[in-house]
């Protein structure tokens, strides 16, 4: 690659990198939604199945780049699942932690994994997303309706037999490092907004009979550290605030999350 | 110390050597350094890449896309403990995707993902050992965590695209612009040209070491060179973009990696066995659907010159099928007379294979000879007629012949 | 060992990408009952549900639509391909060309061109051929086919479609969908858009 050619690239990824910085702010919205006439009460005797959640912990570079941080990720594993164990009083009903795996089972987890992810991503996009919203799902929230599926293949996942809801939690963070720091400063002098640090979940409760999506709560700009005991205990709380059935109390707008 | 500081000093002077001239290093055969044993991440930044890369093998174990055959994984495993020893090999879990690509890449953590392509250009377990070998020295080096933090430290522009797409992984995005390494199995790191080098020299050593004909490692790029090369005339193109080319990009340049690895080649070791016949062997089976997934790829001068290089062991009917394929699809006008020509000749080597005498009724119908065309459709309906588009070529027989 | 991550094609892909949203609305609705026009052509389909228009253009003669996002349904109309066109738009002529659709192309043979172009645009080795059949498709005699695939979300798909060559000119609906719940949950709206699909 030339080097006028490497020029132009700097400049197009300059031009890039503001474009996505000013926009970064639109997805930063925190959205919850329940299928409709969905209830759960707590104390109802229901069981919930937990699948290995998604853990995803590191830094973000200067330029942004995620470096993941095995201590940090086992240390969120650990808190997070702590976390949800202490949480399931709270959650109203009783969580039992989905077995391991193996063979033909772990492929359908794995594609039924991907598909929460490709709903979730669906979801996002085109009934939350206020620019992108789809005619018929923007009819949709005008009439309350929320209405995503899994498909009754999550019977088949192991432990389902046992459970009749299945919770599905997605978390990555990515702490913003010194430099970054700078640079959002840097920005906010130039007039373009850059993120420090990004703190993505979603967590998802589906129907074990009917694959229907109960509950979805999806957040791009979540708080609580999870590096630390505490902190996990807040994004735990976050994620699953608004859970069907629970007495957990609502957080206030997402905190300053520390370095 | 002095001792070590001279070998880094020996070493400076080696690439000095290298950069400063186009001509090849000096001609020594470099054994690999003594093996360290098993491998453990050290650091904040390895164990942090490591544990992504545990992640990712969970992902890619169950892959769509991964080939989960124990001969075909178990041959390439053969051939990468041939070339760099048990004791080395022993940390390594080899992954075989079907990706019409030439590639390879070694993950951090001991985790090898081959592709499909590169098997299919290959034609030796020498050839295989000497990228597979490549690969596994910069594992051994641990070049990626340099690389990391070259990242990190660095402002290439590369980075960005990474990021952008790290963070918007959509099905949107697959389906406008699939690109490889931001996926899980694409996970392939870019090194710079001091770090290829000293894989190359690390790859090289390990089949000095071994049994197999080290000279083929500067061959295996040579043919590379040829293929791209070959693609971008059939496009109209003045030169190929090796920078854009996976395996070739931010490498040496070509002459001088093919230089360097002939010299750095054992000269006693040339009278080795190169495995070519085992190498054909393991992968016969697999030969059809690897030149079908290449041919689907639209690249009409690669296509021609890896065929082309195949039939060096001599022309086959699955070869002339093949190339028949090719021609087809092309579809100009002499393209199907050519590919017409082709087929027969598959269909005369191997009267029995039904696919070549379907192109051949297919392409025979299209350059006007209705008569010969039907035929050939009738004589692919009798081999094969639970065939997945009988019915549809049953229609274009005229009725009143024998249908199956 | 990659090609390099940057690639100016992609640079502006993804600069599109991300200008996407901000545009405003610009998902129509298509609404049941209501006969509409295809990517500007003589086609039109009739919905027997409502579905939405994404606003995302492969080709001049493509249209996507959906009901829930591509990512769990989708709809590809490609109407009025011409002889030595390709069916979507390639990203650089010369040095990624694309299958072309040519007047000598038989019906049998637009399978294998849907094929081709999806393996070479997303450069994938993943795409399988279940099935081929006669089928009529705009009065016409065409092809009805399935297929299977997996994308870079490791979500595997599976793909039905029809197709048909009139006066010289190729017109072809696929329906693509997760395996998983989604394709058969959608199959038969598509089947009905399909025999909706008129030309004049």
């Amino acid at each position: 690659m030339g080097g006028c050619m490497h020029r132009i690239a700097i400049t197009l990824f300059a031009t890039l990198l503001a474009i996505y910085s000013a926009f970064t702010p639109l997805w930063a919205q925190e959205r919850s939604a329940v299928r409709q006439g969905f209830e759960l009460a707590p104390q109802s005797g229901k069981t919930i199945l937990l699948l290995r959640p998604t853990v995803r912990v590191g830094a973000q570079s200067t330029g942004g780049l995620f470096e993941p941080n095995a201590d940090w990720t086992d240390q969120a594993r650990a808190n997070i699942d702590a976390a949800l164990a202490t949480m399931q009083s709270k959650l109203g009903n009783v969580v039992v932690a989905a077995p391991e795996p193996y063979g033909e089972d772990a492929r359908k987890v794995a594609e039924h994994m991907s598909l929460f992810a490709a709903v979730s991503r669906a979801v996002i996009e085109y009934q939350f997303f206020v620019g992108n919203r789809l005619p018929t799902k923007k009819r949709d929230n005008k009439a309350d309706v929320f209405d995503w599926s899994l498909g009754t293949g999550v019977a088949d996942l192991p432990g389902a037999q046992n459970a009749d809801y299945a919770l599905f939690i997605y978390n990555q963070d990515q702490y913003g490092s010194t430099g970054r720091k700078m640079l959002q400063i840097v920005g906010l002098v130039a007039g373009v907004g850059v993120t420090s640090g990004q703190h993505i979940g979603y967590a998802g409760l589906i129907d074990l009979k009917s694959g229907d999506l109960l509950w979805l709560n999806a957040d791009f700009q979540m708080g609580g550290d999870v590096r630390e005991a505490e902190g996990a205990h807040k994004r735990v709380r976050q994620l699953l605030e608004d859970f069907p059935g629970s007495t957990m109390p609502k957080d206030a707008a997402p905190a300053e999350t520390k370095p | 110390m002095i001792s070590r500081a001279l070998c880094v000093l020996g070493a400076l002077s080696l690439l000095v050597a290298g950069e400063a001239q186009a001509q090849p290093a000096p001609p020594q055969p470099v054994l690999p350094p003594p093996y360290a044993g098993a491998y453990q991440p050290q650091g904040v930044d390895e164990i942090g890449l490591w544990r992504e890369m545990d992640e990712d093998e969970r992902v890619l174990a169950q892959s769509d896309l991964a080939i989960r055959d124990e001969a075909l994984t178990g041959y390439v495993r053969k051939v990468l403990c041939d070339t760099v020893g048990a004791d080395r090999c022993g940390a390594v879990r080899i992954y075989v995707l079907r990706q019409p690509e030439f590639n390879a890449s070694m993950a951090p953590n001991g985790t090898m993902q081959v592709f499909t392509g590169l098997l299919l250009r290959v034609k030796s377990e020498a050839e295989l050992g000497a990228v597979l070998g490549h690969e596994f020295g910069h594992f051994e080096a641990r070049h990626s965590l340099g690389q990391l933090k070259a990242w990190r430290s660095g402002t290439d522009v590369l980075a960005w695209a990474f990021v952008l797409g790290s963070l918007a992984p959509s099905y949107n995005v697959a389906r406008s612009y699939r690109n490889l390494e931001l996926s899980v199995l694409g996970n392939l790191y870019r090194f710079g040209r001091d770090q290829e080098r000293d894989a190359d020299r690390l790859g090289i050593g390990y089949l000095n070491g071994s049994a197999l004909r080290p000279q083929a490692a500067s061959e295996v790029w040579q043919k590379l060179m040829g293929e791209y090369e070959a693609s971008a005339r059939a496009k109209g193109l003045k030169k190929p973009r090796f920078d854009r080319i996976a395996f070739t990009a931010s490498h040496p340049p070509q002459a001088e990696r093919a230089g360097y690895l002939a010299e750095l080649a054992r000269p006693d070791a040339a009278t080795r066995d190169d495995g070519a016949e085992r190498y054909r062997a393991a992968l016969a089976p697999w030969l059809g659907m690897f030149l079908d997934d290449q041919i689907k790829l639209n690249d009409f001068g690669a296509s021609e010159y890896l065929l082309q290089a195949l039939a060096q062991g001599g022309w086959t009917a699955q070869l002339h099928h093949a190339r028949g394929e090719l021609y087809r699809m092309r579809g100009a006008p002499r393209d199907l007379v050519n590919a017409a020509q082709f087929y027969a000749d598959a269909v005369a080597l191997d009267p029995a294979h039904a696919e070549a005498n379907r192109g051949l009724g297919l392409s025979l119908l299209k350059t006007g000879q209705a008569g010969a065309g039907q035929a050939a459709l009738r004589r692919y309906l009798e081999l094969k007629p639970d065939a997945s588009d009988a019915r549809l070529i049953g229609m274009m027989i005229p009725a009143g012949e024998p249908q199956p | 060992m990659i090609r390099p991550l940057f690639h100016l094609s992609a640079a502006l892909a993804l600069t599109s990408l991300l200008l996407a949203p901000v545009s405003a609305q610009a998902h129509k609705l298509r609404e049941r009952g209501a006969p509409v026009a295809v990517a500007d052509t003589p086609l039109t389909v009739t919905p027997s549900r409502d579905w939405n228009r994404l606003d995302v253009r492969l080709g001049k003669n493509t249209e996507h639509w959906t009901v829930d996002g591509e990512q769990l349904n989708d709809v590809i109309f490609f109407a009025a391909i011409e002889p030595g066109k390709p069916l979507v738009r390639e990203r650089s002529k010369k040095r990624e060309p694309l299958p072309k659709f040519t007047a000598a192309t038989l019906l049998v043979e637009v399978p294998e061109l849907l094929e081709t172009t999806w393996r070479t645009y997303k450069h994938s080795g993943s795409f399988q051929m279940t099935g081929i059949e006669p089928g009529r498709f705009l009065g016409a005699d065409g092809v009805h086919f399935t297929y299977e695939f997996v994308d870079q979300d490791e979500l595997p798909r599976r793909g039905e479609a029809r197709a048909a060559i009139i006066a010289g000119k190729l017109y072809m609906i696929s329906f693509e969908a997760p395996r998983l719940h989604y394709f058969a949950a959608g199959v038969e709206d598509f089947r009905k858009l399909a025999d909706s699909a008129r030309l004049p």
